[in-house]
């Protein structure tokens, strides 16, 4: 083997290529030989996805209800710019919910709800738009919403803003026919960025607004009245971090939400997604939850009775809604995912829920109301084509 | 950057374009290397489906079906610029380089070691001449039947290109792509060196008769070593002149160092078909090449 | 929009110029195409699994005084 003297620290392009060698490479450089930096692009596959959830929850002494919901979701790419979105749940829910606070009611309720969705995104060089639908039905509800979302990236694709509206419409026909062909409408806006702070951290500031008017009371629930108007604005904080490392990514979000039910609300989440060798991923998480009650919510007595103000009369603003009281709520749980080969994909997700008023930080927690615990298990297939 | 500087150097080897691949890459763990080389191979191979002769529905399968018939062919932008790309080379190769010649493969068979008669390369040649070949932006005809395009010409160079872009643009910034020899330089060593490339000894098989220390860029080959036949002690080989019909004899082998792989690979290609003129195009290039002549001299840029 | 309360709307604006004030002022340096690599990969980003969202704020919005933050068009239903 003779080792050549030829170009022993050559340059791959020389400082100054001769006419001929610059039109060469200039016939290469017209192909796409460029690494790509794209806005959000149109998905190369589309993808079908099957999951199955599993929800109970429960309270000292009593399982109140359970959910098996099924459901299905396609997002296919159409021609070089559009995409379709689609899913479909059927969610199945038996058991009792309270009559008041933690109180069980003495119907059972069985109810079939079935729910879709449809979006349809144009991608354009430097951004997305979004145009979807959604509808949802039960025996004593009936849903309906549009939505628009855009976003649009700056000229380096390093900052994104997004907005979206969203109107709903909903119908309300409660079996024990508390009230009759009730209605309530739902404008949502929203605003975002996304900023890339660095190769290996992304940020994004949401802050969503939601303006409500319409019956929002608890027909199942005694007593329950709560007010036609309802605001919610939430403003929500998400960062997520690549570690080199071991190539997992920290996924932390922190949400602050207020409304005019005077309902304060903290959510701190935190995940970890660690792949692994041969496919598998292992995704732990936590998260943490804690509000203040509405200002028309009744605390229950030692006894588990709702102690209403003492002029209260009937049509007065009030509910016994344990999820209106002041707690603290923890859940932690585990996603493990299984990418099968190029194409299949599975995975499995426990994670258990607590709530207990004791555990209400900025405040005292609502008293008297057993904690509540939740258990949810998702099972999903998914199938690249 | 993304990956982290004490990252490990991970090696892939595979099949594809009837070549032995490889892809050496830099990646913070094993897994992610293993996701890295995928996505680099899905690529490779998907270049090889899109633009291979052998499937019926690639895009040049479509277009030579097509030949001689009525209508153009609508091509995607990539067949686009590919297709301009061979016109540019086309042109600056004074008609050596075309994209028509491989219907001349029919006259050749390694196999059988026979030489064709004049009477049988006479109606290929007819076959052959990109400028006949006719464009309209995005589409394109071939006026005659029997023609065909054949990208492999450039198809292996342009998928190691197409590859280490996609290396890079997940974040490696050391390694390799070798597509058959077609060796496209991500980045040195991780201790800075140079990768040393071997350049195959054209008359002893499995043989390295140099190396060249590559750093970044594309290191290719053309030779008269890898299809041929011997007769009447006369070497065939698989590089035939579109003129002729008949293989090129010059030069048994060129090598060339260019920015990208695919650079590379057309320049040793014009200069194997520019027989004796090929060094004062390789010259007129002024990038870096190795050629060894039919009696084994080494040839470098004049200094 | 009164209602949202001053104090919101001021830690918004705080929020939005920190991350305006981050990416502008090169406190972070602009990130090039070719380092995207890692931004690309599915956990990444703030989509992630869009089933397994819509189930968990299904479920928390019906478990919970609050909602909303990450999109448009939670869907009614009379869970809530």
């Amino acid at each position: 083997m003779t080792s050549t003297p030829l170009c022993p620290t050559a340059p791959a392009t020389p400082a100054a290529l001769p006419p001929l060698g610059m039109a060469l490479l200039t016939a290469a450089l017209c192909l796409p030989l460029a690494p790509l930096a794209q806005a959000e692009s149109q998905p190369e596959r589309g993808s079908i996805t099957l999951k199955y959830l599993d929800y109970k929850d429960s309270q000292p002494g009593w399982n109140r209800i359970w959910v098996h919901a099924p459901s299905v979701a396609v997002l296919a790419p159409v021609g070089e710019n559009w995409s379709v979105a689609g899913s479909l749940v059927s969610d199945v829910l038996s058991g009792a919910s309270p009559a008041y606070h933690a109180e069980p009611n003495p119907f059972k309720i069985h109810e079939h709800r079935k729910a879709g969705d449809f979006t349809v995104t144009r991608y354009l060089p430097r951004g997305t738009f979004a145009l979807g639908a959604s509808y949802s039905t039960e025996s004593d509800y009936v849903s309906r919403g549009i939505t628009a979302q855009g976003s649009f990236a700056s000229e380096d694709k390093n900052t994104t803003f997004s907005g979206g509206l969203g109107l709903t419409s909903d119908q309300i026909n409660p079996n024990n026919k508390v009230v009759v062909n009730e209605r309530k409408n739902i404008t949502d806006l929203m605003v975002g960025v996304t900023q890339v702070l660095s190769p290996n951290d992304i940020a994004q500031l949401n802050l969503t607004y939601v303006h409500g008017t319409g019956y929002y009371s608890d027909p199942y629930k005694l007593l329950d009245n709560r007010p036609r108007n309802r605001n919610q604005t939430a403003m929500l904080l998400r960062w997520n971090h690549h570690l080199d490392s071991t190539d997992g990514t920290t996924r932390l979000s922190y949400r602050y939400y207020t409304d005019t039910y005077h309902v304060k609300a903290h959510t701190l989440t935190a995940e970890y997604v660690q792949p692994l060798a041969s496919g598998w991923t292992l995704t732990p998480m936590l998260r943490f939850h804690t509000q203040g009650a509405a200002s028309f919510y009744v605390e229950a007595d030692g006894s588990g009775y709702p102690v209403l103000p003492p002029d209260y009369a009937p049509g007065r603003i009030v509910s016994e809604d344990q999820r209106l009281s002041a707690f603290g709520a923890f859940t932690y749980g585990l996603k493990v995912a299984k990418q099968l080969d190029k194409d299949w994909s599975m995975d499995v997700k426990v994670e258990q829920y607590q709530q207990n008023g004791a555990w209400r930080v900025f405040g005292t927690g609502s008293k008297n109301i057993a904690p509540f615990d939740a258990r949810m298990i998702q099972l999903g297939v998914s199938r690249l084509f | 950057m993304s990956i982290a500087a004490p990252a490990t150097l991970f090696h892939t080897p595979f099949e594809a374009m009837a070549s032995r691949c490889e892809v050496k890459l830099n990646a913070p763990t094993a897994a992610a290397a293993q996701r890295y080389a995928d996505l680099a191979i899905a690529e490779v191979k998907r270049i090889e489906h899109a633009y291979s002769r052998y499937r019926p529905d690639s895009v040049v399968s479509r277009i030579n079906a097509a030949a001689g018939g009525k209508s153009a062919v609508l091509c995607d932008a990539e067949t686009v610029s590919l297709l301009d790309y061979a016109g540019s080379l086309f042109a600056m190769s004074d008609g050596l380089f075309d994209i028509t010649s491989g219907v001349l493969r029919q006259a050749w068979n390694f196999k059988q070691a026979k030489v064709p008669s004049p009477s049988r390369l006479k109606p290929l040649l007819d076959l052959v001449g990109w400028a006949r070949v006719e464009r309209d932006g995005a589409r394109i005809r071939l006026p005659q039947a029997g023609m065909e395009l054949d990208f492999g010409g450039f198809g292996k160079e342009y998928a190691a290109d197409r590859a280490a872009a996609v290396l890079m643009d997940v974040g490696v910034t050391q390694g390799y792509v070798n597509l058959g020899g077609d060796m496209r330089v991500i980045g040195p060593q991780p201790d800075g060196s140079p990768w040393a490339v071997g350049i195959q000894d054209p008359r002893r098989a499995g043989q390295v008769i140099a190396t060249i220390p590559v750093s970044s860029g594309a290191l290719a080959t053309s030779g008269d070593y890898e299809r041929f036949f011997e007769h009447k002690g006369r070497r065939y080989c698989h590089i035939l002149n579109p003129h002729t019909g008949y293989p090129v004899a010059h030069w048994q082998s060129v090598s060339v160092l260019a920015p990208l792989s695919i650079t590379a690979g057309s320049c040793t290609t014009i200069a194997m078909l520019k027989a004796a003129d090929g060094a004062a195009f390789l010259a007129q290039t002024g990038l870096m090449y190795l050629t060894i002549d039919a009696h084994g001299q080494f040839g470098q840029p004049p200094a | 929009m009164r209602f949202i309360t001053k104090t919101t709307l001021s830690r918004a604006v705080l929020a939005v110029s920190a991350l305006m004030v981050l990416a502008g002022c090169g406190l972070v340096k602009p990130v090039q195409p070719w380092e995207k690599g890692t931004l690309a990969r599915p956990e990444m980003t703030f989509e992630g699994d869009k089933l397994d969202a819509k189930f968990t704020e299904h479920i928390y919005g019906s478990k919970e005084g609050a909602s909303g933050g990450a999109g448009v068009g939670g869907g009614g239903c009379g869970c809530n």
